[in-house]
Formats: structure tokens, C-alpha cells, sequence
């Protein structure tokens, strides 16, 4: 399988041939995303990002774009960077110390890593929901209130009970913890402490909901609740969903983008991913070869 | 296959009993250290309360006062010259003489005299100053007997025999007398608990040091806990980790393990000679108390910011919550247990402290109790130390009895360390 997009054909082919016994390997990658990494109208476009954690290389060179209002899928075996370049997005990996980003990454066109954009409006816009569920120890309510309180989302207390019962319902846990909002967040079960995290990153509505894997602690029913409800916020959303779950990827979003060690390889519409695989590593990967 | 399935079997079955054997072992060992322990700290109590209680007890004994105008020379109560030089003690003199009216020669009368202690004259002063219509009248008051009596008094009927010392035949005569008229008696030491330190053991009392420790104490805690807490969450949650972050890490446990005298010469050279705060007061103590439990604060605050587990801190930041109000929110709740326990522990550190005070002159006699920050005290451990110290014997029963005072006072800030952890801690 020939990648469309390679250009230096000769550097690549004389790799290729000696990737072609080993399977796929480092040498196989792509000098750019191939299939369609980019959109008309980006809500985010990242260029040219590389990710480090001290002085290993973490992200190599990604060119992607998140559309407004779309739901991107990234997928990937274990240890390639999903989670690193998604917290890359929101400056989560501020906190990292070793970790450093190079490269043009941009929301509504405004440059993340400027110095005037500030970390904490810019996680407002952009929240993030966990790969583990991490409720505060603190109650149910004060776990979905903390962000609008924190922001000033809410001036009457009716109105944050309003929010926090919304947020609930929308993270389809409502039902389940109306009667003991005040008992602690922790003391739910793994599944419904993971929506409660989703009702609190929805709780102060964000412009983009970065998700790293939020089902993998939740059973099938759990599961479909959170698919319904990435489906509804897509509509005023923009949603970036990492999942080891490639029916997920398939059910829930319109494009899926699929690492490898570090380097994004294919960027195309979710059935075509699945479908028609362009190149030879996501291919493998959703065949089941490795992962 | 079976085979081998079987022996791997039996091969378990073999080195499991001998790991169930060390555990034994182990627990064995644990229980013989803890036995020991525990043995140490029985020992220790059972000396200290044996040779203590007592203090709890003074000899008292009664007399029928008369307030003589002529005896005090007072002619106007309210005139303050006159009552200050008044002789009160002329009183327990004279009523003293009106109990044994045999004895007249001098110096069985000043043997006489010594029965009651010189304090019985303060005494006298305050009651008849607070009911001035007393003046003239006779009334049968219990005054607290001097220490020698006190010693002997209670000595008596203990395994070998009475602890006479300094009680002559003659006074033990009068003592018996006094016993067979019942007009001896121990009673509850009210004085141990409300006077300051005397030179004379029936007067000394434990209020004045532990209002000094009180003051050093409250320096020392709005001090150092909230530097303690400032430093370890800018440290643990702000501070970048370079070289000099290490170094000032690498510091801090030094001083932790810093002899406490140390720390008394730096608050002399410091506090004292360079910015003039005065010596023996309870300021300087705490400044230097603060100095010494700075360390321990600040180890134990980071330890429990450590345990403050990371997703709590990435889930506020992920909703958007600046640096500082991810520790004000969450990360100073969940470790103020932590917190708390370190800086009780300190304190209780800081309670039992002596070297370093001993160098900054809170090791001076202190008659007067205390007010403030600024008056000359002296604390807890330093008294200790200075009626182990003392000749007297019935200072050996007073240094016991300050000891469980003492350890009355950690025993209960350690409970309430163990408390608050209870109270506070939270599960995630
Ligand atoms: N804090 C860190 N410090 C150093 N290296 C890190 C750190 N976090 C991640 N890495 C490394 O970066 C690489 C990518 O990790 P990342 O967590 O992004 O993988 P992932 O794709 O999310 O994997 P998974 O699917 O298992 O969650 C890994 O090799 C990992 O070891
Ligand atoms: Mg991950």
C-alpha cells in the first residue's frame, strides 16, 4: 500500500524495503498524516507539534485539525501519545515539568502556547474529562459545582442547582444520585464516578471536551449512555475522544485519527478508516495485528 | 505432567510452611519489641507517680489566729505603707505560742515558729485585706506547715520508717501532739498549681512555668505552622526542581537533625545580641522553639502534600482552577490532617524542650507568674530542671509531680493529634 501524500519517494521506498520483512515498523511512518488531516473551518488546528518528556520525544511532528462541532476519534496501541498530545490541547501538561511542546497549536485562531493566553481561561474553553475517574472527595453536588462556582457561571444558588441537575442528567447519572447529592463523589461506583467527572467537565459548558478514554472503567449500558450523550453534545460541541474501543471510535465520531509511537499516520473519515485503512500501520492495527 | 504438577505442588506445600514460620517469627520479634517498649514506659511511670503523688498533698496545720493590731502595727488598713511592713508572721507566731505556751525557751521557740511555713504570713495579709471586719477577731484557720514538717508528716508509717531529716525529736514531739488533737492534716495542694517557683518547696508552684510554656507555646505555633505550611506548599507545589530546590531539601532535613542547643546559641546571637529582644521572655523562647520546629513542619506538611494524590490536582485543573486555588480547594484540605498532626508534634517537640531555652536566660528563678509575652518566665522542663537541681528535699516529690504535669500535658496533645487525624482525614 502506497501512501498518496509521500513525496520523497526515495528516501521512503528505500525504507519500505526494508520494512517490508520486519512488518511495520519506526521506518514506515509517513512524512505527513495521510487521508484528510485538515477542515475547512478548524475550531483547533495543531502544526508541526512535537511533544518531549526531558529528552525523549513523545509527539513527532503532528499536522491535524479538530472542525467545529465535529467528534474526532484517536486511537492507537498503548504508548503511542494519545494522551500526551491530547493534553497537549488544553495545556494540561503544563503540570509535567519534564514536558515541553513545540510547534503551532490554535484555537478560533488564537495561538495556546502565546504568553497572553492564559492556562486557566484556556481549560474553561477547552475541558477534559480522564482517563480515570477522579472525582473530588467532596460531595456529588460540590463535584459538578466546583467549575461554575469557580468561573461565576451562576449568581443564585437556584440556578446552580439548575446547572449541576443538568449536567447530571446530560451525563445520564441523574436518576441514579438525585436522592444523595450531598454524600460524597467517591463513594461511587468506578462507572458512575467517571460520569459524574463527565458532568463536571460539562458543568461550565467548554468549547471543545477533550475525553481520554472516558469508558474504559463503565459497563456496556454505562457505555451507550456516554456515546448518546457525546452524540447530543456534538451538536454545540467540538469533542476529541481517545478510545481503545475501535467500535466506539466507529459509533461516535465523524473522523478518526490513528497514532503510532508517537507519529500521527492516518487522519480519514471514520468509515473509511475501519473500511478502507490507507495505510499499511492502521491497517495492522485495526486488523488486530498489534495493539 | 501430572508429575510435575504434583511436586510443584509439594514444593509450595514445603516453603509455605517455612514462609509461615518466619511470619511467626517476625511477629514474635515485633511483639518482643513492643513488649519492651511498653515495659520502658511502665517503668517510668510507675517511678515518676510513685515518687510524685505526694506532691499532690500538702500538710496543713490548724491554729487560732487573732488579728492583733499591736502584733501587726497597723492603726489605718487602708494605709498601704503600714500593711506592707506589717508582721503577719507575728501572728502565726503568736498563735503558734498560744498552742504550745511551754515552750519558752528561744531557740525551741524558733524551731517552734518553723512549724508553719514563712508563706502562712502572705496568707493572713490577703484574708484580712479582703474582709477588713476581721481586724481584732480570733478565728481557726488551717495554714500550710513548713517543708521539713511536710516531708516528715507524710513519711510517716512508710517502709523505713519516717524521713526525719531536718524534724528534730522535739518537733516530731509537737507533730505528734498536733496529730492526736487532729489539727495536722493533708489535704489537696492547691498551691502547687496556682503559685509560681519559691525557694521554699510548701510555696513553689508549677503555675508560673506553664503559663511560660503557654506563651512560648503560642509564639511558637502562630510562628511556625503557618511558615511551616507556606514553605512546604511553595516547595511541593510551586517551586521549580532544579539544583537549588534539592539544596534547600537537602538543608531542611539537616536541621531537622540540628542538636536544639544549636538553635539556643543562634536565637542568643540572633534574636538577643543583634535585634535586642529581651532575654528570658517568652518571645525570644518562642522565636528560637519556632527555629527548631520549622523543620519538622515543613517535612511532615510535604509528606502529606505528597500523599495528596495527582488526579485530584489534574481533575481541578482540568475544570479550570488556577495553581493557587487547586491548593486552597483541594490540596490544603486533604493534607491539613497530615498537616496538623506535624505541627502538634512539634509542639509537643517544643513543649519538652530545655537546652536551647537554657541558653537565651529562660533558665532564671521567676517568682512572679507570667502576663504576657514580654515578662520573664520560664518554662515546663526548664523548672524541672531547676528543682531536680535543688537541695531540699521535698523538691524531689515537686520535680516528680512537674515531670507527670508534663506529660499530662503531651499525653493530651498527642491524643488530640490522634484525634484531629481521625476527625479530619477523608477517604478517595
Ligand atoms: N509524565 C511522563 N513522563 C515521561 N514520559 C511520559 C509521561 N507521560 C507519558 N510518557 C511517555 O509518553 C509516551 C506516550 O504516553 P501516553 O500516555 O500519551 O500514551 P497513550 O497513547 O495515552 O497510551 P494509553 O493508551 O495506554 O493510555 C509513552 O511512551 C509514555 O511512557
Ligand atoms: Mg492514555
Amino acid at each position: 500500500m502506497v501512501s498518496k501524500l509521500v513525496t520523497d519517494t526515495a528516501t521512503m521506498l528505500e525504507k519500505k524495503a526494508t520494512a517490508k520483512q520486519t512488518g511495520p515498523d519506526a521506518m514506515d511512518y509517513p512524512e505527513q498524516a495521510i487521508g484528510e488531516p485538515f477542515v475547512k473551518n478548524p475550531k483547533m488546528s495543531m502544526r508541526n507539534v512535537d511533544v518531549f518528556y526531558g529528552d525523549k520525544q513523545a509527539i513527532y511532528n503532528v499536522n491535524v485539525d479538530i472542525g467545529q462541532n465535529e467528534v474526532i476519534a484517536m486511537i492507537g496501541p498503548s504508548g503511542c501519545g494519545k494522551s500526551t498530545f491530547l493534553r497537549s490541547i488544553n495545556r494540561m501538561n503544563d503540570t509535567v515539568e519534564s514536558c515541553r511542546v513545540h510547534g503551532e497549536l490554535s484555537l478560533d485562531g488564537e495561538d495556546i502556547y502565546a504568553a497572553k493566553m492564559d492556562p486557566v481561561a484556556l481549560r474553561a474553553r477547552v475541558g477534559m474529562v480522564f482517563q480515570k475517574p477522579n472525582p473530588f472527595p467532596k460531595s456529588i453536588y460540590d463535584n459538578v459545582s466546583y467549575g461554575p462556582r469557580l468561573h461565576g457561571l451562576a449568581s443564585r444558588r437556584a440556578e446552580l442547582d439548575e446547572i449541576v441537575e443538568n449536567s447530571l442528567r446530560r451525563a445520564g447519572l441523574w436518576e441514579e444520585v438525585k436522592d444523595r447529592l450531598d454524600q460524597p463523589g467517591t463513594g461511587l461506583s468506578g462507572g458512575q464516578q467517571q460520569r459524574l467527572c463527565i458532568a463536571r467537565a460539562i458543568a461550565i459548558s467548554p468549547e471543545v471536551i477533550l475525553m481520554d478514554e472516558p469508558c474504559s472503567a463503565l459497563d456496556p449500558i454505562a457505555t451507550a449512555k456516554i456515546e448518546e450523550l457525546i452524540a447530543e453534545l456534538s451538536e454545540n460541541y467540538t469533542i476529541a475522544i481517545v478510545t481503545h474501543s475501535m467500535q466506539q471510535a466507529a459509533r461516535v465520531s465523524r473522523r478518526t485519527a490513528y497514532f503510532h509511537l508517537g507519529h500521527l499516520v492516518e487522519v480519514n473519515d471514520t468509515e473509511k478508516v475501519f473500511t478502507a485503512p490507507e495505510h499499511a500501520l492502521t491497517e495492522a492495527y485495526i486488523t488486530g495485528r498489534f495493539g | 505432567m501430572t508429575e510435575i504438577k504434583r511436586s510443584h505442588a509439594e514444593t509450595i506445600q514445603r516453603s509455605l510452611s517455612k514462609r509461615y514460620r518466619a511470619e511467626k517469627r517476625f511477629r514474635a520479634y515485633g511483639m518482643m519489641a513492643i513488649a519492651l517498649g511498653l515495659l520502658c514506659v511502665a517503668l517510668l511511670f510507675v517511678d515518676i507517680i510513685g515518687k510524685g503523688h505526694k506532691a499532690f498533698l500538702e500538710t496543713s496545720i490548724q491554729v487560732d489566729v487573732t488579728y492583733d493590731a499591736e502584733v501587726l502595727g497597723i492603726t489605718d488598713l487602708q494605709n498601704k505603707q503600714q500593711v506592707a511592713l506589717a508582721d503577719f508572721q507575728g501572728l502565726v507566731k503568736k498563735a503558734l505560742q498560744k498552742k504550745f505556751p511551754d515552750v519558752s525557751k528561744r531557740k525551741e521557740k524558733r524551731e517552734l515558729f518553723s512549724l508553719i511555713s514563712s508563706g502562712a504570713g502572705y496568707e493572713l495579709r490577703e484574708r484580712l485585706l479582703r474582709h477588713p471586719e476581721l481586724m481584732g477577731q480570733t478565728e481557726t484557720l488551717w495554714l500550710i506547715a513548713d517543708d521539713d514538717v511536710d516531708t516528715y508528716y507524710k513519711s510517716i508509717g512508710s517502709k523505713g520508717g519516717a524521713f526525719t531529716g531536718r524534724t528534730s525529736e522535739l518537733r516530731q514531739g509537737w507533730i505528734d501532739q498536733l496529730e492526736q488533737e487532729g489539727a495536722i492534716k493533708l489535704g489537696f495542694n492547691t498551691t502547687f498549681f496556682t503559685s509560681g517557683d519559691s525557694r521554699e518547696p510548701e510555696q513553689a508552684g508549677i503555675w508560673g512555668a506553664a503559663m511560660g510554656s503557654l506563651f512560648t507555646l503560642v509564639v511558637t505555633l502562630t510562628l511556625s505552622f503557618p511558615i511551616g505550611v507556606s514553605a512546604a506548599v511553595y516547595l511541593e507545589e510551586f517551586a521549580p526542581k532544579n539544583r537549588w530546590t534539592d539544596l534547600i531539601e537537602v538543608n531542611i532535613n539537616n536541621l531537622a537533625a540540628v542538636p536544639s542547643i544549636i538553635f539556643g546559641l543562634l536565637g542568643l546571637a540572633i534574636f538577643i545580641n543583634f535585634f535586642q529582644v529581651p532575654r528570658s521572655v517568652p518571645l525570644v523562647g518562642g522565636l528560637v522553639l519556632t527555629l527548631m520546629t520549622l523543620p519538622t513542619i515543613i517535612i511532615s506538611s510535604r509528606a502529606a502534600i505528597k500523599a495528596v494524590p495527582p488526579s485530584i490536582r489534574e481533575a481541578a485543573i482540568g475544570v479550570g482552577a488556577s495553581p493557587m486555588q487547586v491548593v486552597l480547594h483541594h490540596v490544603l484540605p486533604l493534607a491539613m490532617p497530615g498537616m496538623l498532626t506535624g505541627a502538634i508534634i512539634g509542639m509537643a517537640q517544643a513543649l519538652g524542650e530545655t537546652a536551647p531555652l537554657l541558653m537565651i536566660g529562660m533558665v532564671a528563678f521567676i517568682v512572679d507568674i507570667p502576663g504576657g509575652f514580654t515578662d520573664p518566665a520560664t518554662v515546663l522542663p526548664v523548672q524541672i530542671f531547676l528543682w531536680a537541681d535543688s537541695p531540699e528535699r521535698a523538691f524531689i516529690e515537686k520535680t516528680s509531680a512537674a515531670i507527670m504535669v508534663l506529660l499530662a500535658f503531651l499525653i493530651m496533645m498527642n491524643t488530640l493529634a490522634v484525634v484531629l487525624r481521625k476527625k479530619l482525614e477523608r477517604r478517595w
